[in-house]
């Protein structure tokens, strides 16, 4: 690579560095509200509109829901100020790992392999 | 080695920072209704980052390859013949919209450009967010049949140059819509929000780089509605901000299909995204037709009473 390349390659970094910097600090992202039953049913019904809830689950802090739909777990979980949603065997969903107050709950997917559950106690989740 | 009569992308880089700082500065004020998120933006801008990087490695093998089908073209266009720049502005985006469509079409080429489309924002750093293995599948490709019929290689890349600097302000929700002839004609914010857009009603449309003429001409134009406000990402959103998860993840997909059923290898990389042999998984055109169905039964009772 030659010299020419390697400076504009350096002013890109700085670009980035800088407009990055500028989309941090304005602080307009998306406006969410801690998901509620009702928000989370809504939402899951726009994405998975066969799906039919039966319960669900709220975490602690209000950024992922959990429902069941018979057989299938159907996740909404929060990323950044928007929402992501995945679908996995009800007993995978039960089956989380819980540790210090967290259920981590696995995917099959590369673009989603986990969604975090926050417990308000330390008890078994989605019983 | 080829000249460029002039960069286009190299004299619009300023011109993005602007415009990008404009946008965070106008929305900020309160005064449009585009949203950033700071860790989305920034996975924007290093995915473009990591472009430029994709184009510095494989600029030698196009450029060779351009110069090799050059001295085997059938005629020899000269650079200053202002017809043939006319002719390659809608030959240049008529190929724009076909590589365009395959790459939403044909999982192999949807696993590279998806990273475009995975943000869940709409707003000028996602101009940004470029694909790391576009070139290496080959995207670049059907621009070589310009040059083998004579068209200079320098003619090609400021002409793709211009496409690319004219594709980067369509994507923002600060603008509504333009008057009713340029919307007629151009591709623009709206035509580019639907495209941009995972509602049902907007999977697949609008894949036009300058020109929205082709979209109309092959019948995948889809006009915004203010009833079905578009809602922006990939059908399933990513569910973090790792770059190499952002860049990947379809890839990875691709190769874990592959590993469990080598002999549907073909339909995996060449069936449309979401393929699957048993049809268990969802495309665009059956996310569609549950769509319209589900539409049809809600509006038939509203119709009887």
């Amino acid at each position: 690579m030659d010299q020419a390349y390697l400076l504009q390659f350096a002013g890109s970094l700085a670009a980035v560095a800088l407009l990055a910097a500028a989309a941090f600090w304005a602080r307009i992202p998306r406006p969410t509200q801690p998901l509620t039953d009702s928000a989370a049913r809504a939402f899951i019904e726009d994405e998975l509109p066969d799906q039919v809830l039966e319960r669900v689950w709220i975490d602690a802090a209000g950024d992922t829901a959990v429902g069941k739909a018979g057989d299938m777990g159907v996740v909404l979980f929060r990323v950044g100020d928007s929402y992501a949603v995945r679908t996995a065997p009800w007993a995978q969903v039960k089956a989380a790992r819980c540790a210090k107050a967290v259920a981590v709950i696995r995917f099959d997917d590369p673009a989603c392999p986990m969604a975090a559950f926050q417990l308000a106690e330390a008890k078994a989740p989605f019983a | 080695m080829i000249d460029l009569p002039f960069d286009p992308i190299r004299a619009a880089i300023p011109l993005f920072v602007l415009a990008v700082l404009l946008e965070i500065g106008v929305a900020r004020a309160g005064r449009s209704k585009v949203v950033y998120e700071g860790r989305d933006a920034a996975t924007s801008l290093v995915m473009g980052l990591g472009n430029t990087l994709q184009s510095a490695l494989m600029l030698g093998l196009i450029v060779a390859s351009m110069l090799f089908v050059h001295s085997h073209a059938l005629f020899d266009i000269p650079l200053g013949a202002w017809w043939a720049w006319v002719v390659v502005f809608f030959l240049d985006d008529l190929i724009f919209y076909g590589v365009h469509r395959i790459s939403h079409e044909r999982r192999i080429w949807w696993a590279s450009h998806v990273n475009h489309h995975s943000s869940q924002h709409f707003n000028l750093t996602t101009a940004l967010r470029q694909p790391w293995t576009g070139l290496i599948v080959g995207t670049w490709t059907p621009w070589l049949l310009l040059i083998w019929i004579g068209f200079p290689p320098e003619m090609i890349i400021v002409q793709n140059g211009v496409s690319l600097v004219y594709q980067f302000w369509i994507h923002t929700e600060a603008i509504g819509t333009m008057p009713r002839w340029f919307e007629a004609v151009f591709n623009t914010p709206s035509h580019h929000r639907v495209h941009h857009a995972r509602n049902p009603r907007y999977l697949d449309a609008n894949y036009a780089g300058i020109l929205i003429i082709w979209d109309r001409l092959f019948g995948t134009f889809i006009a915004e509605r203010a009833d079905d406000p578009c809602r922006y990402g990939i059908v399933r959103n990513l569910g973090g901000f790792n770059i190499l998860r952002v860049a990947f993840h379809e890839w990875i997909a691709i190769f874990q299909d592959i590993a469990r059923a080598p002999r549907h290898a073909v339909g995996y990389l060449f069936g449309p995204p979401g393929w699957s042999p048993d049809g268990s998984r969802e495309t665009s055109a059956t996310i569609k037709a549950k769509w319209r169905a589900r539409t049809e039964r809600e509006e038939r009772p509203a119709q009887a009473a």
